[in-house]
């Protein structure tokens, strides 16, 4: 059973195919072919039995004619006396004899022997011997048996000899008186059985033991009788004897003699094997169509099936770009599949996009959230209000710190997102000067940037958590500290170095800026990297790295190069 | 499982259909104690009356395998451990006797009426026919009274004009050279180189060419058996035939029952039946052969059993010495050809 379990479906389906294309047609001409031999076999039969049945009729017709002769010539004292030894008139014998025999005389010749076994009367010349042995053959048995007996010839080819003899005793006062033998010649058997035999049939007589006596095709008789009293002794069928025909045996109850009929056989090897061929072309014919139907059918059907598939498996790539394509018309069961499948995917499509955007908002006011820590109106107009009294005052450092910080937090609070690069760098100018008051101008701040960058677009206050890390880490306890802003433009990028000459990165910080695994308010550099990834993709960014030029950090801000709208920029220049 | 259920009751129609459509036919076998095997080296001429008639007196059925004598016993010597024939029908007793024991002893119902000579000790064959080996000559070339005795076939008068068949091939020739043997005194050897040396080389195939020789005029005396001689006379041949003066042997046919015969009923009713009178006279009368009887005289012109004139011939030693004598008779048929 394992082996007829088919892996695939579509194996299964070819199978099916195959099974119900081939199963009808071999049952079918099977059937048909059992069902023809069997009426054929059964009209044969019917055919013979028929035709045996006329021969045992003239068998049975010969019989009585026969036994009446016996009877009328047993009952003649004119008989009897001249078998006897008394002197008769041969001439009223004959008659006699003739008077008995006349209805049976066409059958056979018939002869009167006295009780010596010596032929006295005939109804025609007899040639050879003229004797018949008593205690041997026909007449002894004749003798010992008191009925009509019948005895093959010795040499049923030799046609000058009667083929078959019948004979009965004659009894005169409970002595044989005689014998009455009846002469059977070939040609009188052929006149009996030619018309009962079809034309292709040929018909057989034989004796109780089967020897031959007379066939209708009288070369065969022996050869016929032998070969069928060994299939008989041996215990096989009679047909068995020919392929080619069919035998059928039939005892006569009146004479004892056996008849065989044979028939040309109806299902020779020939006509058989011609049905079987034409049954097993049909059979490959249906064959044939089915598996072309199967697989006709199977692509139709699988073909859709596995372009789907390869789409299902690309989708499980996220790739969400993929459709089937669905033929125009196609309106069965896969058609709708592929539709709805199509109509899945654009769906599934919509739903991450509407995700990405979600998402983009958030991060926007995220940002925004950052750009308002600090409430800069309130603290604006304290730091101008703190600058006019130290101008009042005299405290000129005062004035300056808290215009420079009020500056600063001006350019904070300011609408755009975006500035350019000049605006930040003088405002990272105003920071620097303030933090070099405060630690008593410990360190220089240099900037070198070309003309032609300045008009670039960047993040508002992205340089000045640069400037401050390096002032308050980098510069810590550095004599003669020097700070240095630098831009240059490569391949459509911006970047923007902020170096110092303290003591620069340990290693394992350098690269590509990595977040600390815990915010601890130096939230600096997190946040102008978080802001550059966010605004331009994750390839843009923070780089840490140390200078090669001597000691000291360089950290890099990598942006694409943005400047004002076309118009704008038009206007600038 | 459905399925297979379906599947089997379909393929049970099937068969029930194929069965139906043979017919019984009425079966006219014979039943096995109706049955009778009987292997014969006899011609059909002989055994077809006195089988028909067995059947139509018994109702058993005779199935008849004809063959060469010795075909047959080999053949019967192959189905030894399981017989396929029940009587062994024909063959010199010579032959019978070499096979001893592939038979069945049996004394047969009228083992009265046959004459002593001819039993076997023991019953161990049944004799069919008596026959006896005779001189056939060519009347035209031969007068009466010259040729009457063994000793005068070694006369040198009739070199190179005897017609004798090859001992080792036809057993009646070998019968007839152990007959001379017996017929003629001195020693063996001697006779046999002293005959040899008279036939000049000239050994025929088959003991039914030396009539064919003689009627023909190559060889104007052979040696063969009463029963093929009479034969041919009765048929018209110009032969005559003598009985040795110095007497001969007169070897029977017979037929034997096998050991283990399935038939053994049967084949002891049909030994009966061959030496039953009624065969006995037949075989005279049709067959020109010798009964082996004591009650049935010769027919016709062949003489009677008592004026022929006879050797003391031993078929045991006959049959064992065999060899001994086919040697030395072919020893001297080489140095007369070589000469």
């Amino acid at each position: 059973m394992k082996q007829l379990r088919f892996s695939s479906f579509r194996q299964r389906l070819n199978a099916a195919f195959l099974a119900v294309s081939l199963v009808p047609v071999l049952l079918c001409s099977a059937l048909l072919l059992q069902i023809f031999r069997l009426r054929m076999t059964a009209d044969q039969q019917q055919n013979a039995e028929q035709q045996l049945d006329g021969a045992c009729h003239a068998l049975f017709s010969m019989q009585e004619g026969l036994q009446e002769a016996a009877i009328t010539i047993g009952g003649s004292e004119t008989v009897l006396g001249a078998l006897s030894g008394g002197w008769e008139n041969s001439a009223s014998v004959y008659s006699a004899l003739y008077d008995a025999t006349e209805d049976v005389r066409r059958f056979a010749r018939f002869e009167l022997y006295d009780a010596e076994g010596t032929l006295m009367y005939a109804t025609q010349t007899v040639h050879g011997a003229q004797t018949l042995p008593v205690s041997w053959g026909i007449l002894k048995e004749a003798a010992d048996r008191d009925t009509i007996v019948y005895s093959a010839s010795i040499d049923p080819t030799d046609l000058d000899a009667p083929v078959l003899r019948g004979a009965v005793r004659l009894t005169r006062d409970g002595q044989t008186a005689g014998f009455l033998v009846a002469a059977f010649y070939e040609t009188q058997l052929r006149a009996m059985f030619d018309s009962l035999a079809g034309a292709q049939n040929e018909i057989l007589l034989m004796d109780g033991f089967w020897r031959g006596v007379y066939c209708s095709q009288q070369a065969q008789v022996q050869t016929l009788s032998y070969a069928l009293r060994g299939q008989l002794l041996h215990g096989k069928a009679l047909t068995g004897l020919s392929d080619n025909f069919v035998y059928t045996a039939r005892q006569d109850e009146a004479t004892g003699l056996f008849l065989v009929l044979q028939q040309p056989q109806v299902f020779t090897r020939g006509t058989l094997r011609l049905l079987y061929t034409v049954s097993a072309l049909c059979a490959l014919g249906g064959v044939a169509v089915s598996i072309a139907l199967s697989l006709r059918l199977s692509r139709q059907m699988f073909q859709p099936i596995g372009t789907l598939h390869r789409a299902i498996t690309q989708v499980g790539k996220n790739d969400l770009e993929v459709q089937v394509p669905v033929q125009e018309g196609q309106c069965d069961e896969l058609g709708e599949l592929a539709q709805q499948f199509n109509g899945m995917v654009l769906s599934l499509r919509r739903n991450q996009q509407a995700l990405l955007e979600n998402q983009q908002a958030l991060n926007d006011a995220q940002i925004r959230m950052m750009q308002a820590q600090l409430n800069p109106h309130f603290l604006c107009n304290t730091l101008d209000t703190m600058k006019w009294i130290s101008k009042i005052n005299q405290v000129p450092q005062v004035a300056l710190m808290s215009t420079n910080l009020a500056d600063i937090l001006r350019f904070c609070i300011s609408p755009d997102e975006f500035v350019e690069l000049r605006q930040e760098l003088a405002i990272l100018g105003r920071y620097v000067e303030i933090q070099r008051i405060r630690l008593s101008d410990s360190f220089t701040f240099a900037q070198d940037v070309p003309e032609g960058l300045l008009s670039c677009l960047v993040p508002k206050m992205m340089l000045q958590p640069l400037a401050e890390n390096a002032i308050l880490h980098g510069l810590s306890g550095v004599q003669d500290g020097r700070l240095t802003v630098t831009a240059r433009e490569s391949d459509g990028v911006l970047e923007i170095c902020v170096l110092d000459n303290g003591c620069g990165f340990p290693a394992e910080m350098l690269g590509p800026y990595q977040a600390p695994e815990q915010q601890t308010g130096h939230l600096g550099l997190f946040n102008v990297d978080t802001i550059l990834r966010k605004h331009y993709g994750e390839s843009f960014g923070l780089r840490l790295g140390n200078r090669k030029d001597g000691a000291g950090a360089c950290i890099t801000a990598r942006l694409p190069m943005r400047r004002r709208d076309a118009d704008a920029a038009g206007a600038g220049c | 499982m459905g399925k297979w259920r379906i599947l089997a009751v379909v393929l049970l129609l099937f068969l029930l259909t194929g069965c139906a459509g043979t017919a019984p036919e009425p079966d006219y076998a014979p039943e096995d104690e109706e049955r009778l095997v009987l292997y014969t080296s006899h011609k059909k001429e002989v055994w077809w009356p006195i089988v028909k008639e067995f059947e139509t007196r018994t109702g058993v059925w005779v199935e008849v395998v004809e063959g060469g004598t010795n075909e047959l016993l080999e053949r019967l010597d192959k189905e030894q451990d399981a017989p396929q024939a029940d009587v062994m029908f024909g063959g010199g007793v010579e032959s019978l006797e070499s096979y001893r024991d592939l038979f069945a002893p049996y004394t047969c119902a009228e083992a009265d009426a046959i004459l002593p000579q001819y039993r076997a000790q023991d019953d161990i064959w049944t004799p069919f026919s008596s026959l006896p080996v005779v001189f056939v000559y060519n009347p035209k070339l031969v007068r009466a009274g010259e040729i009457t005795t063994w000793r005068d076939l070694l006369d040198p008068t009739w070199k190179g004009k005897i017609a004798f068949a090859d001992p080792s091939v036809s057993g009646s020739s070998y019968t007839a050279l152990v007959t001379m043997l017996c017929a003629v005194e001195g020693e063996a050897d001697d006779i046999l180189r002293a005959f040899a040396e008279n036939l000049d080389g000239k050994q025929l195939e088959s003991s039914g060419a030396v009539l064919s020789y003689v009627a023909g005029g190559q060889a104007v005396v052979g040696v063969t058996l009463e029963e093929t001689a009479s034969r041919r006379i009765a048929a018209g041949d110009e032969l005559a035939m003598v009985y040795p003066a110095d007497g001969t042997s007169c070897v029977p046919d017979g037929c034997a029952i096998l050991n283990g015969a399935p038939h053994a009923d049967n084949a002891r009713a049909f030994v009966d039946f061959t030496v039953s009178r009624d065969v006995q006279q037949l075989i005279q009368e049709q067959f020109c052969r010798r009964s082996v009887r004591s009650d049935l005289e010769p027919a016709g012109e062949l003489p009677s059993f008592g004026r022929i004139a006879q050797v003391d011939y031993d078929v045991s030693l006959a049959s064992e010495s065999r060899e001994s004598v086919l040697m030395s008779w072919a020893f001297y048929q080489e140095t007369e050809e070589t000469p």
